[in-house]
């Protein structure tokens, strides 16, 4: 940085940085078309984040290197920022609650939020990474950005991984259960549900159009996390969301075996479907309570 | 859906529909007297669609639409 003019090697860096920070945002954006309200609009709006986020990683270094101690201080506005994608995600997401077929409730809806706010910390961490290897490496300058965008994808992959959250086929059986309905009362595989079938039209619509599941946990501790109301609320919340809601949705516990019930009338008559997005329905972080549910699988399987 | 008794109840009680006049005490909601078993479904029935509500048929024969 000469007489206020950015050197090639510098905007060089900073570039690789931006767009490797930026990819990983993109990469990691793909994985959320099932939590996410708009896909187009939402897209732009993380990408155009993902890269803020990259090019402040990005500047930090080269900043430093100039001696430009001051202009370190931007990264509370990285902070700042990142906070404020938690923060827009959550009003976004409570804003649609009145409008779908269920509540998705707050914890889905905080766990979503922090999801969000931690990717932007990734775009953000790969963006440094890249800028401080490519700065410290002493090899020439295209070998040196060939290690920067190796190392960028290496923090990447680390990072997915780390953050990458266990879901409830992890913990759990997910099986169908079978419907029942005595007078007004609805029961599955035994467990009673609900009494909210007191018309004949209304039995006659769970009879025949009803599906349920049965999660069972596989250890006696999973219970903890599975009797959660937000852990329950986010199963029927992506049960809903994925078949359709006609009528009805019901979830309920069984005290005696900890067994969850989730049974509802949808539109897609699709049990294999159920089941399966129950199963990939994500363990909130605040219905962690089991260490060995805490541990975090480094290798993200 | 159903709500855990230590979540905040969310349902109201919209209307009782009762055959026996000695079960209407005292109530904030619509208590009405049915005629017969036939004459109590059907008011439900209606009721409950006009309000877009659920029934609950309790087992002595009552009826309560509320809303979850």
């Amino acid at each position: 940085m000469e007489d206020g003019q950015l050197s090639f090697d510098n905007l060089s860096i900073i570039v690789t940085a931006i767009i490797i920070g930026t990819l990983a945002r993109i990469w990691l954006l793909k994985e959320d078309y099932r939590q996410y309200p708009s896909y187009p609009n939402g897209y732009l709006i993380h990408v155009v984040t993902g890269f803020v986020a990259a090019a402040l990683g990005a500047v930090a270094i080269p900043a430093l290197i100039s001696k430009n101690f001051v202009a370190v201080t931007f990264l509370t506005l990285a902070l700042q920022q990142f906070r404020d994608v938690r923060k827009m995600e959550k009003e976004s997401l409570n804003d649609l609650e009145e409008t779908e077929y269920t509540y998705r409730g707050t914890a889905y809806v905080d766990g979503i939020a922090k999801t969000f706010e931690a990717r932007n910390y990734i775009a953000f961490i790969t963006a440094l990474s890249v800028s401080l290897t490519i700065t410290v490496m002493p090899f020439s300058f295209w070998i040196d950005i060939a290690i920067g965008i190796l190392v960028g994808m290496l923090i990447l992959l680390f990072l997915k991984n780390f953050t990458k959250g266990k879901r409830i086929g992890d913990i759990a059986q997910v099986e169908a259960g079978k419907i029942e309905v005595k007078d007004s009362s609805l029961f599955v595989d035994g467990i009673f549900v609900s009494n909210l079938l007191g018309t004949d039209n209304a039995s006659k619509l769970v009879q025949d159009e009803g599906l349920a599941v049965v999660i069972s946990p596989n250890e006696d501790h999973y219970r903890i996390n599975l009797d959660n109301f937000g852990q329950r609320q986010a199963a029927l919340f992506e049960a809903t969301r994925a078949l359709g809601n006609k009528r009805y949705h019901f979830t309920r516990k069984d005290y005696e075996k900890g067994r969850v019930v989730i049974a509802l009338v949808p539109i897609k008559q699709d049990i294999d479907a159920l089941i399966e997005v129950v199963k990939k329905c994500p363990l909130l972080e605040s219905a962690k309570k089991s260490h060995r549910v805490m541990k975090t699988n480094w290798r993200g399987e | 859906m159903g709500r855990e008794s230590t979540m905040q109840p969310n349902y109201t009680i919209l209307a009782y529909v009762t055959m026996k006049k000695g079960r209407i005490l005292t109530s904030s909601c619509l208590t009405l007297l049915a005629e017969s078993k036939n004459t109590a479904k059907q008011m439900t029935v209606d009721i409950a669609k006009a309000l877009k509500a659920d029934v609950v048929q309790l087992t002595n024969g009552d009826y309560m639409i509320i809303r979850i």
